[in-house]
């Protein structure tokens, strides 16, 4: 007891020190593009590859998210070459879309009704701010009906995030 | 709820991002006498790609010369890179975008590939 009192005393004496400690961060517009899933050629008939999942294959899914609303557009373009495959000496005919598939904001449905396609291209206007999910379906067709020749085709999507 | 629910998920599973700030850079005096620097920062959340591409573009996409340290910069997989881009005086009001574009490599799969471009719109000085 005689150690305890001059102990508590001495405590309650010492002046509490705070230091304020302060946190900061910056909340400004961004973008960022995320990759979930790369398609998949499948290989439905001899002369053709399709990412539609009817065909076997699997469409690429890019989400795109912007932290404010209305400061970025999203522009995907489907592809109309392979960057890689076997030597083609016929034609290759390409299709391909763009589609607004799972939002994080219910308004954003309207993205697709507002969508604008030309040749390869199809933009999107992103007027709020959340997540969006796309979808990007590509097919080619060789030659007339013409089987593809054995071996690794890729195909490259581009997916863009441009600020308006 | 299962909206919020699937979205949780995906943010918490999915690490395949390319993310440039700020979305409007400015432009402002170097060191070299007629060359302004506009300061941008990528983070680079993809795992299947370590190089990005800078470019600089006038407002229908026509390339406009810069220099910086390097036309194609190294960001590893969760890193942040602050990189400098210089513009000639006689350049700058043709400037418009400067953009970041992932490299991806030629695949060995019957498979599409995504390359991610972000474009941040300079903030010209009026």
């Amino acid at each position: 007891m005689k150690k305890l009192v001059p102990l508590i005393f001495l405590l309650s004496a010492t002046p509490a020190m705070a230091v304020d400690s302060p946190i900061t961060g910056q909340v400004q517009p961004k973008c960022s593009v995320w990759t979930e899933t790369a398609g998949v050629y499948g290989h439905p008939l001899p002369y053709k590859l399709s990412t539609v999942p009817a065909d076997g294959g699997v469409p690429a899914s890019i989400r795109i998210d912007v932290a404010q609303a209305d400061y970025y557009k999203a522009r995907f373009t489907h592809p109309n070459s392979f960057s890689s495959s076997p030597t083609l000496n016929d034609a290759v005919a390409w299709t391909g879309s763009t589609v607004v598939g799972q939002v994080s904001v219910s308004d954003m449905s309207a993205y697709e009704a507002a969508k604008v396609t030309y040749n390869n291209v199809t933009e999107f206007n992103l007027t709020l701010a959340g997540s969006t999910w796309f979808t990007v379906a590509s097919t080619a067709q060789y030659g007339s009906t013409k089987s593809l020749p054995a071996g690794n085709y890729t195909a490259l999507i581009v997916a863009e995030c441009i600020a308006k | 709820m299962y909206r919020q629910i699937i979205i949780a998920l995906c943010l918490c599973t999915s690490l395949n991002a390319h993310e440039m700030t700020p979305a409007y850079p400015k432009l402002e005096s170097s060191y070299v006498d007629g060359v302004s620097v506009a300061k941008l920062k990528l983070f680079n959340r993809r795992s299947d790609v370590s190089w990005y591409e800078i470019g600089v573009f006038t407002s229908d996409w026509k390339p406009v010369p810069f220099a910086s340290t390097s036309n194609i910069i190294e960001v590893g997989y969760n890193k942040r890179k602050l990189f400098d881009v210089y513009i000639r005086s006689k350049d700058i009001a043709k400037a418009v975008y400067i953009c970041t574009e992932s490299k991806v490599f030629k695949g060995k799969e019957q498979v599409t590939l995504v390359s991610s471009r972000i474009c941040s719109k300079i903030k010209q000085n009026k």
